[in-house]
């Protein structure tokens, strides 16, 4: 699967990135099945906006999306489903856990809502790699908010995917904890032939880039 | 196991007490709704069921009302006939012929001395509810086979035979006695054997066959009022107002006796319509408090589905929960409604049996087929409140 971007601008912020030179808003971009892209930013200029938008959450937006050619448009509530069970995986910056679900719950929904690609066990395995394995019981709404990006990012690694959809994924992170998970991810988006864009403040170098883009 | 962690994150409890409200409304509906049914199928079969002898009142005999004003012109014309055969809510109508000659019925026996004045009438053989080979005559027969009204055989049993200090006679003695019929001609008096093959209480006089009756009165009958005067008519209600309405309104008039089921009929009607009406009501009211209940229970998880809805729970996953925990309830109370309705026939069925009125002790096909359409608009109305309210949440 690829994503092309044909044009897009968000409606509430047209003025100001019409002023703007940007790699993405108001140009005609492919994304390529196994490319790793890097979004550059600083805060307040349309990270979380232009990952929503790729996700199909937002709508405000002028220009098209499409996946594989087909215009997000188009595509119909049961069948963008089935494209976010199998095909675009995400992990949100305000990370998006459900509190009142132990870490494990949360991370098991995501693995049974399709037809499950892992066995149980793999929660446990990635929570001892992400070092979370003493919270699983827990409610994680009671997490910190390292130990829910942590959850969130093993809740996106569960299911199958092309695309792997990042918003400031370490932001609550150390480094040796980002290493951790940057590695994980990396794994797991070979074992599935995935691409992925991932949206950052500074410069890094988590992952072997094979394309960097300023927004 | 993704349903029971959907269970932990969209909780049904909320609101309980009206569900409860609802599950108790909607068994009270149903209950009634089910009874009525069931009420209607009972009586019809009390109407119209072979095991029952209240099958007369579907055959009404009709005559011309005799008063100072009808005097002597109480024949039915072609015209008359013709138009009672059109109304909608008459069968079938069949000419009663009398006798037009003059004739007697007497015992061979001295020890029975038996003697009356008769007439006979005739009807075609299917207004007649005796069912027996011997319902037939042709000039080789050697007897003329007749059907009494049971009214004749219990007024010999219980005043004549008393007072002239005669036997009393069953059913069976009286269709074994080989009876003298005299038939009065311009020439003398001819004699036939006749023989009763059977009682009948749905025309009240003495019957012959059609042929019998055809020859005879061709051979020794006046010519004199060949004009019927009586007609029995078949109804499926003799209740019916319009049936009632059209015979006053031609000066007809019936065995009014038979007329107490239209009594009946108002009774049963009454309390029919008012348990569907309370029913369908309170059927209503449940179905607008379970459709308020989910839409609560959906209203209160809003957050919850919404974030499912993102993570990629398909609508589709979303309504097939939801209908897995609302719908269930749902099926069950119908059931419970069925079986209590079963429960109450079967002891309707035992108090009636003992009154020696038969109805089944299994409720009827027509209120299993309401139970299913109660299921299918239960059905269609959790699933639309379902589907618009995910669909509220999902935009």
């Amino acid at each position: 699967m690829q994503f092309q971007l044909n044009h897009i601008v968000p409606t509430p912020l047209k003025d100001i990135f019409s002023q703007r030179q940007s790699d993405i808003w108001n140009k005609d971009i492919t994304f390529f099945k196994e490319e790793y892209i890097k979004i550059k930013a600083p805060s307040g200029t349309g990270k979380t906006t232009f990952i929503h938008i790729l996700y199909k959450l937002r709508h405000d937006f002028e220009g098209h999306v499409l996946y594989d050619s087909i215009n997000i448009a188009d595509i119909q509530k049961d069948e963008l489903a089935i494209i976010r069970q199998q095909k675009i995986s995400i992990i949100f910056q305000d990370l998006r856990l459900f509190p009142n679900l132990t870490a494990a719950e949360n991370i098991e929904l995501k693995r049974v809502m399709q037809t499950p690609i892992y066995e149980k066990n793999i929660i446990h395995e990635m929570a001892e790699k992400l070092g979370i394995v003493h919270i699983l019981k827990q409610k994680a709404g009671l997490c910190s908010y390292g130990e829910q990006q942590r959850i969130a990012i093993i809740r996106a690694l569960v299911q199958p995917f092309d695309w792997l959809l990042m918003d400031e994924p370490f932001s609550h992170l150390d480094e040796q904890n980002t290493h951790k998970a940057a590695l994980l991810i990396a794994e797991e988006c070979a074992k599935r032939k995935a691409g992925f864009i991932i949206t950052d403040l500074d410069e890094d170098n988590h992952f072997n880039y094979t394309k960097k883009l300023l927004l | 196991m993704f349903y029971q962690l959907l269970q932990k994150i969209i909780r049904t409890a909320s609101g309980r007490t009206r569900f409860v409200m609802a599950i108790i409304g909607l068994s009270i509906a149903l209950l009634l709704i089910f009874s009525a049914v069931q009420i209607e199928i009972n009586y019809n079969e009390l109407l119209h069921g072979k095991t029952n002898q209240d099958s007369i009142a579907n055959f009404l005999v009709i005559n011309k009302l005799l008063n100072s004003k009808s005097y002597g012109t109480t024949t039915l014309s072609n015209n008359e006939i013709k138009n009672l055969q059109q109304q909608p809510f008459i069968d079938a109508v069949g000419i009663l012929t009398p006798s037009r000659y003059k004739s007697s019925i007497q015992s061979y026996s001295d020890r029975f001395p038996f003697f009356t004045e008769i007439s006979f009438e005739s009807v075609p053989a299917t207004f007649i509810d005796v069912t027996t080979k011997d319902w037939q005559w042709n000039e080789q027969n050697n007897y003329i086979p007749m059907i009494a009204p049971n009214m004749f055989l219990d007024f010999y049993n219980f005043q004549f035979s008393l007072s002239q200090n005669l036997p009393q006679l069953t059913q069976e003695v009286v269709k074994m006695i080989v009876f003298k019929v005299n038939i009065t001609t311009a020439t003398g008096v001819i004699t036939f054997n006749g023989k009763i093959v059977g009682f009948s209480d749905r025309i009240t006089s003495l019957l012959v066959p059609q042929e019998f009756m055809d020859w005879a009165n061709q051979h020794y009958g006046s010519s004199q009022n060949t004009q019927p005067s009586r007609a029995v008519i078949r109804t499926k209600d003799p209740g019916n107002p319009l049936l009632v309405g059209y015979l006053k309104e031609h000066n007809l008039t019936t065995d009014a006796d038979k007329t107490r089921f239209s009594k009946y009929r108002q009774i049963v009607n009454a309390i029919v319509n008012i348990s569907w009406i309370t029913g369908a009501v309170m059927l209503l009211f449940a179905l607008l408090i379970f459709t308020l209940f989910i839409q609560l229970t959906i209203a209160s998880c809003k957050d919850e589905i919404q974030l499912l809805i993102t993570l990629g729970a398909s609508p589709k996953q979303l309504k097939l929960f939801l209908l897995k925990q609302f719908f269930p309830s749902n099926i069950i109370i119908v059931v419970i409604a069925l079986i209590s309705v079963a429960a109450l026939q079967y002891i309707l069925h035992d108090f009636l049996l003992q009154q020696n009125i038969f109805v089944s002790s299994y409720i009827s096909a027509y209120t299993v087929l309401t139970a299913l359409l109660v299921i299918t608009v239960l059905w269609v109305t959790n699933h639309r409140t379902i589907s618009t309210y995910i669909s509220l949440h999902n935009k």
